[in-house]
């Protein structure tokens, strides 16, 4: 817990006009940054023997469309369980989340120093983009096509910003909360035209196979007083 | 028509197209089409314990020297043009087993957005194994159903009609 604050101080005192806000959360330093001075600060973080963050480990994009809203509000789940197939209901929750909607967060762990950081930068609704890292640490490139893929988050920069997952002209990204879970096309071998084709969906209709609930979360309290 | 009347002696009696039926069921060879964890399973079935070669069922690298494919797995969207293409790769008389609830009808991921609700809506399937994944020995049970399908002469028949 020490060495997190120590590195806290350190972040906050070389960043302290990129970073918007830091927080020690559950063991882990995260820092909230400026998506247009992202490129330095990874710069400086992969270069100063102080943080010498070698190693990326992991780039994907958030989005907070739905971000704190249960689809059934419940204080405890009953031993009946719960009704299947109603429709979800967000209009009486209020919505907390103030922050733009959609975030990239970068991993970052270095062996020598033995340290752990994540960024956070906010990328702007209506365009999202934001600089792309592969130059500074190459494992970036196939988490940045996935993060583009599914979120549709443009990273400038990077040289071959390709679709990884999806299928072969899919429209649309997939893990934005607004994107239908059952999709918009569905496929079927066409004996007349020889091929497989796309057609609209209609031999299922969306309904809710795991309601979203949101209860206290106590996993992680013993940590704060063990320190 | 099993190996036990060839010990008796004497001579034996019957169409051609029962002899085919009864050498091509013994002699199938799968194309694997391992896409999740039911190949793993398939993997089971021709491993040692189970071991799918005492009935003449090898495993094959190209579709052009199979008779059957097994469906192994989870069917995305991307993969229905490749299946299909493999499919039709193969040469008559072929027949398909589709392994699996995913194979069987989107299974797991029947309501999602990338996941093909059943290998059926690209190729024709003869024999469905349920199960998630199925078992080794549910596997060779469907092969047995296969085996018994083709013995009744239903399949085969059936597909030269159709064409």
């Amino acid at each position: 817990m020490a060495e997190l604050q120590y590195l806290q101080e350190q972040t906050f005192k070389n960043f302290s006009n990129w970073i918007t806000h830091s927080e020690i959360a559950n063991g882990e330093l995260t820092l909230e940054v400026d998506r247009h001075y992202l490129r330095d600060i990874c710069f400086m973080l992969r270069d100063k023997p102080k943080y010498a963050f070698q190693i990326l480990v992991d780039v994907c994009g958030i989005d907070y469309l739905q971000y704190g809203r249960a689809e059934w509000q419940t204080e405890s789940t009953t031993g009946t369980g719960f009704g299947r197939g109603v429709k979800a209901d967000f209009s009486e929750v209020e919505v907390k989340w103030a922050k733009p909607r959609f975030a990239v967060v970068y991993h970052l762990l270095s062996l020598e120093n033995n340290h752990r950081l994540r960024l956070r930068a906010f990328v702007d609704e209506e365009q999202p983009s934001i600089d792309s890292v592969v130059d500074i640490w190459p494992a970036a490139n196939w988490f940045e096509r996935e993060a583009f893929d599914l979120f549709g988050i443009i990273f400038k920069g990077h040289p071959d910003l390709r679709r990884l997952l999806t299928d072969y002209g899919f429209i649309g990204h997939p893990f934005r909360k607004d994107f239908p879970l059952i999709g918009n096309i569905e496929v079927r071998y066409d004996a007349k035209l020889k091929r497989v084709v796309y057609e609209p969906v209609n031999s299922i209709v969306p309904r809710i196979l795991e309601p979203k609930v949101i209860r206290h979360d106590h996993r992680y309290e013993g940590e704060q007083k063990r320190d | 028509m099993g190996m036990t009347d060839f010990l008796k002696p004497g001579f034996y009696v019957d169409s051609f197209d029962n002899l085919v039926d009864w050498a091509q069921s013994g002699s199938l060879w799968p194309v694997t089409f391992g896409l999740a964890c039911c190949a793993v399973e398939m993997m089971h079935a021709g491993a040692a314990r189970y071991d799918l070669d005492r009935f003449g069922i090898m495993f094959r690298p190209s579709p052009r020297q199979s008779d059957v494919m097994i469906v192994a797995g989870t069917l995305c969207n991307k993969m229905a043009p490749a299946l299909r293409k493999v499919y039709d790769q193969m040469a008559d008389p072929k027949w398909v087993i589709s392994m699996g609830s995913c194979a069987n009808g989107g299974g797991y991921y029947s309501y999602a957005y990338s996941v093909t609700r059943g290998c059926d809506r690209i190729i024709p399937v003869d024999i469905y194994v349920p199960g998630c994944p199925p078992t080794a020995e549910a596997l060779v049970y469907g092969l047995m159903q296969l085996q018994n399908k083709i013995r009744r002469g239903e399949a085969s028949r059936r597909r030269i009609i159709a064409r």
